[in-house]
């Protein structure tokens, strides 16, 4: 399903190069659970953003389903996310001039849904937002703004999601909430859940932890 | 280790933030200095320019001679003088041939400035001359010799001195421009005035003494000797050279000045666009350095200084590039100029370096001051009390320090008004936008086409920060569309004034018996004339009643003044009725219609009565009305109009004006020859000169409005580069979240053109007013409204915003959506 291959990340940096990530291999299967863990700097979320096509490697190929994201144009890879795709950021990347509401309805309409307003009321439902759908992100906490972007990830019911340490900001009733909500999309639709997370807890109800260390797939 | 302001500016630099700032602050600065410096030289030439009209840079005319005295206080101080003598006198050839001339003798170093020029023949190719004639020698108008049947190398008397005909005089810088009562041209040398023994005490004589030199030293050589002047003497500056062409470069002048102000104004409007976005920037950083414990008095020292230094550092930088930028604006274009480029003194930097600095002040300064103030929290949440952001008021202080610098570029209060005018009403307008943008109900209806809505969202949820750069955009649109109007309506003006075949001759004294073969001659040799106006010469005596003094002494407004007559039944062409009522054709009433100057020097308004003296006659009139007489064209122009049957009685001779090509001149010869009596009188090298200088005050002005264009342009990038960031960081979140390129681009496009077409047609509303009040109250010019203005502005604001933001926002569709989110 997800197929990464000697895949890697480097950047210049005041004249040096440095090495973000060093030849990943990875294959992740269709309605996998799979939790990327590592200390902090350890290159998890460059990661995710290269396997969700959310970034250009400099070297090696990911391929979903069968499609090569290096191959596609921006374009491609744009439309590519919009069919299979929900990423939720480490800071949630909320539009600012839109309601929570709204934010979650963009990517339904980005795929023209009619009932795109319903989905959205549905899943800031779920994760118990009901109330503040016509807040603006500044209006709303940390642990809020967190659970609209993953309501925003959600409602386009993608087949993958991609999620940077979703429960970074939640309390542990919230974030356990928030976990059984993904594990029962996964049940419930087949999604396959890539997550980057420290919490031990979430990773241990993963059928598969990645870790990293430095760049590279330290064990698995 | 402290932090100091060189140091938190050293990071911001290699951070990139600093980038725009110093290069908004420094081209703002360059803008305003490269175009003042570059408008102030122009403006030294141009006034240069017009002092040929004097022949010097003043002049005092008087009846006497003036004391030596005056000529070796000039001297002492450098400024050079020459004198010169006019007075009509016999000039006698042989075979009994004599005329009445008008001879003036003219000393060694005149003209000092302009221009004489002479010809080896009559009516041949003029060529300049460095000096008038040598003693002993005269210089004939062409016509003279025909009129005395004589050639070069001849001898002709005046008085009792006899002298060599040397060459023809052809045009002199101060030629008078007035046609009536001239006879031909006699130049001789000064001091064979004495010889001539035909001055005397009592003579009709016009001394003239002249005076060139440095402005700073003419100015206190005139200030020396004004108190020193006698009745009947009179000073004269520019203001009363050639009125046709005085108005011109008055108004030439106008324009330069407008164009710098604007650059003051585009300038400020830049800084104030960077300053906003460096505050913007930093209030992280300010509420971070609280957090971390600085006090405000402490933040507000370090960017006190920081400002300062950046001020600095880049009014340097700038007035340093405005310097080389007008410079090397001269020396590409020096050859195409109309003139030298004169000093410009220190002036445009210093107005350089304290708009830099005001803007900075007004428009950096105060927010983060205030962010200084306000909790860590707060400031980092952006959850700012209304009046703790960036307030309204910071802009009206902004805008009110513009306006300062504005009025003291320009010095014309008038001016300044006119276009705070029309900023005023595009923030008026502008103000009016945000808040219906602001209160108008949510757009969430509309989900259909979801480029609409993401695009009017976004406008409307930034609804003030987007009224903000609406008003931005219409300013900068706006002043460019002022520069372009006014410089078009000068120049067609200016063309239509002397057309190719204005006309450049006039013949007077027709008698009434010639008047057929006269019109035969012009039309066998197809020369286009103008209508036939009578003329009847007289005297005006009295005033209501009360007879005039008679008297030479110029100043005094009532006095006794010779004048010529001409009857119409229908208003003249070129005349403007300003009071009054034009008489109904064959009116057999004795009333008159007056110029509007001639009408207030004698005091007189519609309804008084006038006595007057034709042919030793006397005849009283009514005024019936007052015109206003267009003096920039070279049509015949009179004082006093009357019915025809008014004056169908008196004595009448006639007058025409006809347009001659340089290569048909010897026709005067013959004109000349067949109709002795017949007075004609060349302007064509005075025509020629003033469309000259036209022509050049024409490009000198387009050339400044290029420039401006492009300071112009860069106001509207960095407008739109500010509001870019936003936007790019939405954008590449649609991205991620899968919108496609029409999408984001077509929202784009949509949100721009939108703010474009707002601010297109703010800047054509406001500069519809602002050409007004220019037009009236400054130009004197008459107004009429531009219906083309209204689609070209709106066009410009969409095309100019649409491409600048979507150019700007390219790499949104092309780069990875992290990469860009990254480097925001
Ligand atoms: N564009 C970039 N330029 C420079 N350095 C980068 C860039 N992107 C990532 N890095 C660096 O690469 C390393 C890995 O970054 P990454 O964000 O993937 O870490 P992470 O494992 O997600 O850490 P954390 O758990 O703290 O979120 C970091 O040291 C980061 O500073
Ligand atoms: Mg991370």
């Amino acid at each position: 399903m997800i197929k990464a291959e000697n895949l890697q990340k480097r950047v210049a940096m005041a004249g040096r190069e440095l090495e973000i990530l060093k030849g990943i291999n990875l294959e992740i299967k269709s309605g996998e659970t799979v939790a990327v863990v590592g200390a902090s700097g350890s290159g998890k979320s460059t990661l995710l953003g290269l396997l969700a096509g959310l970034d250009e490697a400099s070297a090696g190929r990911v391929v979903i389903a069968d499609t090569e994201l290096g191959q596609l144009d921006e374009d491609g890879r744009a439309a590519f996310r919009a069919d299979h795709i929900g990423f939720v950021f480490q800071s949630f990347q909320l539009l600012p001039a839109l309601t929570a509401l709204e934010n979650v309805m963009l990517p339904l309409e980005l795929k023209g849904r009619r009932d795109a307003r319903q989905q959205a009321e549905h899943f800031l439902q779920r994760v118990e937002l009901g109330p503040r759908l016509d807040h603006y992100p500044r209006q709303l906490s940390g642990g809020e703004q967190q659970r609209v972007a993953i309501a925003r990830a959600f409602a386009s019911e993608p087949k993958i999601l991609f999620a940077d340490e979703p429960t970074g900001n939640l309390d542990s009733r919230t974030g356990e909430h928030i976990i059984n909500l993904l594990f029962e999309l996964n049940r419930e639709h087949g999604t396959t859940l890539v997550l980057v997370t420290h919490d031990l807890k979430l990773a241990q109800r993963c059928q598969r932890r990645v870790q990293l260390e430095d760049g590279a797939v330290l064990a698995e | 280790m402290k932090v100091t302001a060189a140091r938190m500016l050293a990071r911001d630099w290699r951070g990139g933030e600093l980038g725009v700032l110093v290069a908004a602050l420094i081209l703002a600065v360059a803008v305003v200095t490269g175009i003042s410096a570059f408008t102030s030289r122009l403006q030294a030439a141009l006034e240069q320019e017009s002092h040929r009209f004097l022949a010097a840079d003043v002049v005092v005319t008087s009846a006497a001679e003036m004391p030596a005295s005056w000529r070796q206080e000039a001297q002492s101080l450098a400024i050079d003088t020459a004198q010169t003598l006019s007075f009509p006198s016999m000039v006698f050839a042989a075979d009994d041939n004599m005329f009445l001339a008008s001879i003036k003798a003219v000393s060694e170093h005149y003209p000092l400035r302009g221009e004489l020029r002479y010809s080896e023949q009559a009516f041949a190719e003029a060529q300049p001359a460095a000096q008038g004639p040598e003693s002993g020698s005269v210089w004939l108008d062409s016509r003279l010799f025909a009129l005395l049947d004589v050639s070069i190398g001849d001898s002709v008397s005046v008085g009792e001195a006899t002298f060599q005909v040397a060459a023809a005089v052809r045009s002199e810088p101060d030629q008078s421009p007035s046609i009536y009562n001239m006879g031909p041209r006699v130049l001789m040398h000064f001091s064979d005035i004495a010889a001539t023994e035909v001055v005397q005490p009592g003579s009709r004589v016009e001394y003239r003494q002249l005076f060139a030199g440095e402005a700073r030293l003419i100015q206190r050589f005139v200030t020396w000797l004004e108190p020193q002047l006698q009745p009947g003497q009179r000073l004269l500056d520019v203001k009363q050279g050639q009125p046709g062409i005085g108005s011109a470069l008055q108004r030439a002048e106008s324009f330069l000045l407008l164009a710098g102000s604007l650059a003051v104004v585009l300038a400020g409007v830049a800084i104030a666009l960077a300053a906003r976005r460096f505050s913007e920037r930093h209030t992280d950083y300010v509420a971070i350095m609280k957090s971390l414990g600085a006090s405000s008095g402490a933040i507000n020292r370090l960017y006190g200084s920081s400002l300062l230094l950046l001020g600095l550092a880049a009014t340097t930088l700038g007035c340093a590039l405005g310097w080389l930028m007008q410079a090397g604006f001269f020396a590409i274009f020096a050859e195409h100029l109309p003139v030298l480029p004169g000093p410009s003194g220190i002036r445009p930097y210093a107005i350089g370096f304290t708009t830099a600095f005001t803007c900075l002040l007004c428009f950096a300064w105060p927010p983060l001051r205030r962010l200084a103030q306000a909790s860590p929290l707060r400031v980092l949440r952006r959850d700012m009390p209304h009046e703790n952001r960036r307030s309204l008021g910071d802009y009206l202080l902004g805008l009110l320090a513009v306006a300062a610098l504005m009025f003291w570029y320009s010095g014309d209060w008038r001016l300044s008004l006119a276009v705070l005018l029309g900023l005023a009403i595009t923030i008026v307008l502008g103000l009016g936008l945000a808040l219906s943008l602001l209160r108008g109900g949510r757009l969430l209806g509309m989900s259909a086409g979801s480029i609409w809505r993401l695009a009017l969202a976004g406008l409307q949820r930034r609804g003030s920060a987007n009224a903000l750069q609406v008003v931005i955009f219409a300013m900068a649109i706006m002043l460019l569309l002022v520069l372009v109007l006014l410089r078009t309506s000068l120049i067609d003006e200016w063309q239509a004034q002397l057309p190719p075949d204005a006309p450049n001759h006039f013949m007077l004294n027709i008698a009434p018996e010639q008047l057929q073969s006269v019109t035969d001659m012009l039309r066998s040799h197809s020369i286009p004339s103008e209508a036939l106006y009578p003329m009847v010469s007289g005297r005006v005596m009295s005033v209501n009643g009360e007879d005039l003094p008679q008297t030479d002494d110029k100043q005094q407004g009532r006095r006794q003044r010779g004048a010529n007559f001409t009857w119409a039944d229908s208003l003249p062409a070129g005349n403007e009725l300003l009071a009054g009522q034009w008489w109904e054709t064959g009116s057999t009433a004795a009333e008159v219609s007056l110029e509007e100057e001639f009408a207030e020097r004698l005091g007189l308004a519609v309804g008084d009565t006038v006595g007057l003296l034709i042919a030793a006659e006397a005849l009283e009139v009514k005024v019936s009305s007052i015109r206003k007489l267009d003096w920039q064209s070279f049509r015949p122009n009179f004082f006093m109009v009357f019915p025809p049957k008014v004056l169908a009685d008196y004595p009448a001779t006639f007058m025409t004006s006809f347009h001659l090509d340089a290569e048909q001149k010897s026709f005067l010869n013959q004109l000349i020859r067949t109709f002795p009596t017949i007075t004609v009188i060349e302007m064509d090298l005075l025509v020629e000169q003033v469309r000259a200088i036209i022509d050049q005050v024409s490009a000198a002005i387009e050339l400044v409005l290029a420039v401006i264009l492009a300071a112009g342009a860069l106001v509207l990038v960095a407008g739109v580069q500010a509001s870019v960031d936003m936007r790019m960081q939405e954008s590449s979140i649609l991205r991620a979240l899968g919108a496609g390129r029409r999408l984001i681009l077509g929202g784009l496009a949509i949100e721009f053109a939108t703010m474009g077409l707002f601010a297109g047609l703010l800047a054509t509303i406001a500069a519809e007013f602002s050409v007004f009040a220019l037009q009236v109250w400054v130009m004197e010019m008459s107004y009429a409204p531009t219906p083309w203005l209204w689609p070209l502005g709106i066009a410009l604001g969409v095309l100019l915003i649409t491409g600048l933001g979507l150019y700007s926002c390219r790499k949104v569709v092309s780069s990875p959506p992290l990469a860009v989110l990254r480097e925001l």
